[in-house]
C-alpha cells in the first residue's frame, strides 16, 4: 500500500482533551452521564486544564495533512487466496465527491476497506492566517457545501470567543434556525440516497423532491440555496420579518407533513427496510472508542448531541427530543436521522413561534480557552463539530477543526468489513460522510 | 405498492415548465442572479474595495470570479443579472461598467438531440455537486429532455466539472476527459472551474479549468442554480433544439 502510515489518534483522546480545553474534566463514564438530562446542566465545571490546548490542537491538525493518497481510517493488511485491491475512485459518478476506497477482497467480500482523501484538498484553512473573520467566514461555508451553517456558525462561536465578543441574541436564533433547516435537507437527502440505492424509485424521487423543496425555501427565507452569506454582517436576507416567517413555518409544516406521509410509506416497504437492516454494523464500544460522532454515535444508544451538552440560545429555552437507537446498523442510523427531522422541525416551529422581537440582549461568547484562542462547538447534521480559532490584532492567526466526517470515516471502515459490494452505498450514505470536509 | 401510486398522484406534477417557460421566482433565489454595475454610471470605488474576491473593477463585474457574497449591495450594485447567465467565452462573463449585457445570442457548437452527462468533481465544496445531482429530481426531471447521467466517461458527451482544480485531480480529470469518445463539450460550473472561487490563490491549486481542458461553456455562480445548469447543457444543442 502507497501512503503514510496511519497516524490517527484515539478519538476519545482528543473528546477527553477537547473538554480539558473548555476546562471541563470528565469523571468516569462520561458518556454515561450524558445520557442524564437532567445532569446537563451541570456539565462546565471550572478546573484547571491539565492539558495544554496547543496539544489538543496539534492531535487534529497533524491528522490529516501530506499529500494524497491519505487514509482516513485505520486498514489492516489482508492476504490469503485470491485476495486483491481493488481501487475504486476518485473519480466515479456512484458517489459524487472525489475520493477513492481500496477494497481488498477476494471477490464479492469486503476484507477491509479503505477510504483515501486528499485528492480534494483545497488548504482552505491553512491559508485563512492574516485574513479578517468576515472574509474567512466566506471560506469557511464554502468548505462543505451542503453543512455550510454548521461551519459558519461553529467558527463564529471560536472567533468570537477567541475575541471576547458578545452577540445579539437574534444573531444566534438566526444561526440556530439556519443549522435546524440544514439538518432537515441532510437527513432528508440521506433518505433519498438510500432509497435510490435499493432501487425505491418512487420514495427516491419524492424524497429528492422534499429536498428540493427545504433547499428553495432556504432560498426564499435567507436568499441563498444553501446559505451562504445568510449568517454573515451584510449578508442577502438576513431580517426575517414577521411575514416570512409566517410564510416559512406554513411550508415548513407542510413539509414535515409530507415527510411524516413518505416516512410511513417507506416503512411499510419491507424490502428496503430489510435491505439496510444490519448492513454495515458499528457496536457501541467502537463507536466510542474511535470517537463517532452524531447519528452514527446516537444509533449505537449513546445519547450525545452538543445541542444538548452546553445548551445555550435558543436550545435552552425548547424542547429538543434526542433520539437513540440501539443496532448500530444503517438502519438505526436512518431511524435516528428521520426522528432528528421531526425534531428539527418541531424546533424551528418553536422559533418561528417565539421569534424575539428586535435584536435582544447581548449574549456574551464562551470564555476563550487561551487569551486570543476560543473553541467553537456545534450539532451539525452528521455530528459534533469543533472549530479552534486563534486571532491577533483583529486578523486570524491560526484556525483548524475537527469535523464530524473526519470522526465517523475510521467507523465506516470497520463496519464494511465482512460486508459484500452491494453494501457499499447504503453504508456511505448512512453515515453521511463527506470528503470536502476530511479534504479542507 | 398501491399507496406509492396514490401518493405520486395526489402530489401531482412537480417538474417546472423550463425551458418552455421562463424560470420561475422559487426556481431562482436572490443570489442566483449576479450583481450589476449601475446603469450609466462608473463603479464606485467602494464597491471594489468590498468585493472579497476582485471581481468588480473599474472595467465591470467578473462573473467568472463573483461568489454572491452580496457585499456589494451596500455600494450601489444591485443583484440583477440574467437568470441564464452561461456563456461560450471567458471574456463575455465581465458584465462591463456603464451597464449593457454581454450574453451572446450565437448558438454553441450543437453536439445533437440526447446527451449523457459525467460528473467530475476536481476539488468542490458538494453544492455544485448536489445542483448537478438536483437535474434529476421530479423538479427538473432532465430525463423528459433526453438529458441522461452516466456511470462512466466512455458513454459520455458532456464532461461537467466542479470544483477548483487541485493538483492530485489533474490527471484524473485528464484521463476523464481522454476517455470520452468524441465529439464532446466540456461545462464548468461555478466560479471554481472558471476563477478558483473563494479559493483563488490557495497553494496547491490550479487557477482555472482553461489551463487543463478546453471549455465550451462556462456557467457562473456560487454554486449555479440547477436552472442555470440545465440552460448551460441546452445551450450545447444549438438554437431550436433547447426542447428536445
Amino acid at each position: 500500500m502507497s501512503g503514510p502510515a496511519w497516524t490517527v489518534t484515539p478519538a476519545e483522546r482528543y473528546e477527553l482533551s477537547a473538554e480539558h480545553a473548555l476546562a471541563y474534566v470528565p469523571p468516569d463514564g462520561a458518556f454515561a452521564l450524558y445520557n442524564d438530562y437532567a445532569q446537563r446542566r451541570s456539565v462546565l465545571v471550572p478546573t484547571p486544564s491539565p492539558v495544554r490546548p496547543e496539544d489538543v490542537v496539534a492531535t487534529w491538525r497533524d491528522q490529516l495533512v501530506g499529500p494524497p493518497p491519505r487514509r482516513l481510517a485505520p486498514q489492516e493488511t489482508v492476504e490469503g487466496y485470491g485476495t486483491f485491491t481493488f481501487p475504486y475512485g476518485p473519480v466515479s459518478m456512484g458517489v459524487p465527491e472525489s475520493g477513492r476506497f481500496d477494497v481488498i477482497t477476494y471477490g464479492e467480500r469486503i476484507l477491509e476497506l479503505g477510504p483515501l482523501g486528499g485528492y480534494k484538498s483545497r488548504h482552505v484553512l491553512n491559508a485563512l492566517a492574516g485574513a479578517t473573520i468576515e472574509d474567512a467566514a466566506l471560506r469557511i461555508e464554502r468548505l462543505a457545501g451542503n453543512v455550510s451553517a454548521s461551519h459558519v456558525a461553529a467558527f463564529l462561536a471560536a472567533a468570537e470567543s477567541a475575541r471576547g465578543e458578545s452577540v445579539p441574541r437574534s444573531e444566534l436564533w438566526v444561526r440556530a434556525l439556519a443549522q435546524e433547516l440544514q439538518r432537515v435537507y441532510n437527513h432528508v437527502h440521506v433518505l433519498a440516497r438510500i432509497a435510490e440505492a435499493a432501487s425505491q424509485n418512487v420514495g427516491s424521487a419524492q424524497s429528492h423532491a422534499l429536498a428540493e423543496e427545504i433547499l428553495r425555501l432556504q432560498g426564499r427565507a435567507f436568499g441563498h440555496r444553501w446559505l451562504f452569506g445568510a449568517l454573515l454582517p451584510g449578508g442577502p436576507a438576513r431580517h426575517l420579518d414577521p411575514p416570512d416567517r409566517k410564510a416559512l413555518d406554513r411550508e415548513l409544516q407542510r413539509c414535515a407533513r409530507e415527510f411524516d406521509a413518505l416516512w410511513e410509506l417507506f416503512l411499510d416497504s419491507r424490502t428496503f427496510i430489510d435491505r439496510i437492516q444490519s448492513t454495515c454494523p458499528v457496536d457501541r464500544a467502537s463507536a466510542v472508542h474511535w470517537g463517532g460522532v452524531g447519528p452514527t454515535l446516537r444509533a449505537c444508544g449513546v445519547r450525545w448531541d452538543d445541542r444538548l451538552r452546553v445548551p445555550g440560545p435558543p436550545y435552552n429555552d425548547l424542547f429538543l427530543a434526542l433520539p437513540e437507537e440501539r443496532d448500530g446498523d444503517a438502519l438505526a442510523r436512518l431511524l435516528v436521522r428521520v426522528q432528528e427531522v421531526r425534531a428539527s422541525f418541531l424546533l424551528i416551529e418553536q422559533m418561528l413561534d417565539r421569534w424575539p422581537p428586535g435584536p435582544g440582549s447581548p449574549e456574551p461568547a464562551s470564555s476563550p480557552v487561551l487569551p486570543g484562542r476560543g473553541l467553537g462547538r456545534v450539532e451539525a447534521p452528521s455530528g459534533d463539530l469543533v472549530y479552534d480559532v486563534s486571532v491577533a490584532n483583529g486578523k486570524l492567526a491560526s484556525v483548524s477543526a475537527r469535523t464530524p466526517s473526519q470522526a465517523n470515516w475510521p467507523l465506516f471502515a470497520l463496519g464494511m468489513r465482512n460486508a459484500v459490494f452491494t453494501d457499499f452505498h447504503f453504508a456511505l450514505e448512512s453515515f453521511g460522510l463527506l470528503f470536502a470536509e476530511t479534504d479542507r | 405498492m398501491p399507496s406509492w401510486i396514490e401518493r405520486s398522484w395526489t402530489r401531482g406534477i412537480l417538474t417546472t415548465r423550463y425551458p418552455r417557460t421562463p424560470a420561475s421566482e422559487a426556481e431562482t433565489p436572490a443570489t442566483a442572479r449576479a450583481p450589476v454595475p449601475p446603469q450609466g454610471a462608473p463603479i464606485p470605488p467602494s464597491a471594489v474595495a468590498s468585493c472579497p474576491v476582485e471581481a468588480i473593477s473599474p472595467r465591470g463585474v467578473d462573473q467568472g470570479r463573483c461568489i454572491r457574497c452580496a457585499r456589494c449591495l451596500t455600494q450601489g450594485l444591485r443583484l440583477d443579472g440574467a437568470a441564464e447567465s452561461a456563456v461560450s467565452a471567458r471574456s463575455e462573463l465581465l458584465l462591463p461598467a456603464g451597464g449593457g449585457t454581454t450574453r451572446p445570442t450565437a448558438p454553441l457548437a450543437s453536439l445533437g438531440r440526447s446527451l449523457h452527462l459525467f460528473l467530475v468533481d476536481v476539488g468542490s465544496c458538494n453544492a455544485c455537486n448536489l445542483e448537478v445531482v438536483a437535474l434529476a429530481n421530479p423538479f427538473y426531471d432532465s430525463q423528459r429532455l433526453g438529458l441522461f447521467f452516466t456511470n462512466s466517461p466512455r458513454h459520455a458527451d458532456v464532461l461537467l466539472v466542479v470544483g477548483v482544480p487541485t493538483e492530485p485531480m489533474v490527471e484524473p480529470l485528464r484521463r476523464a476527459y481522454e476517455a470520452m469518445p468524441g465529439p464532446k463539450a466540456v461545462v464548468a460550473i461555478g466560479a471554481c472551474p472558471i476563477s478558483g472561487g473563494a479559493f483563488r490563490g490557495n497553494p496547491g491549486l490550479r487557477g482555472s479549468i482553461d489551463e487543463l481542458l478546453p471549455v465550451d461553456v462556462y456557467v457562473p455562480g456560487c454554486p449555479p442554480t440547477p436552472i442555470q445548469i440545465l440552460d448551460a447543457i441546452l445551450r450545447l444543442r444549438g438554437a431550436g433544439r433547447r426542447e428536445g
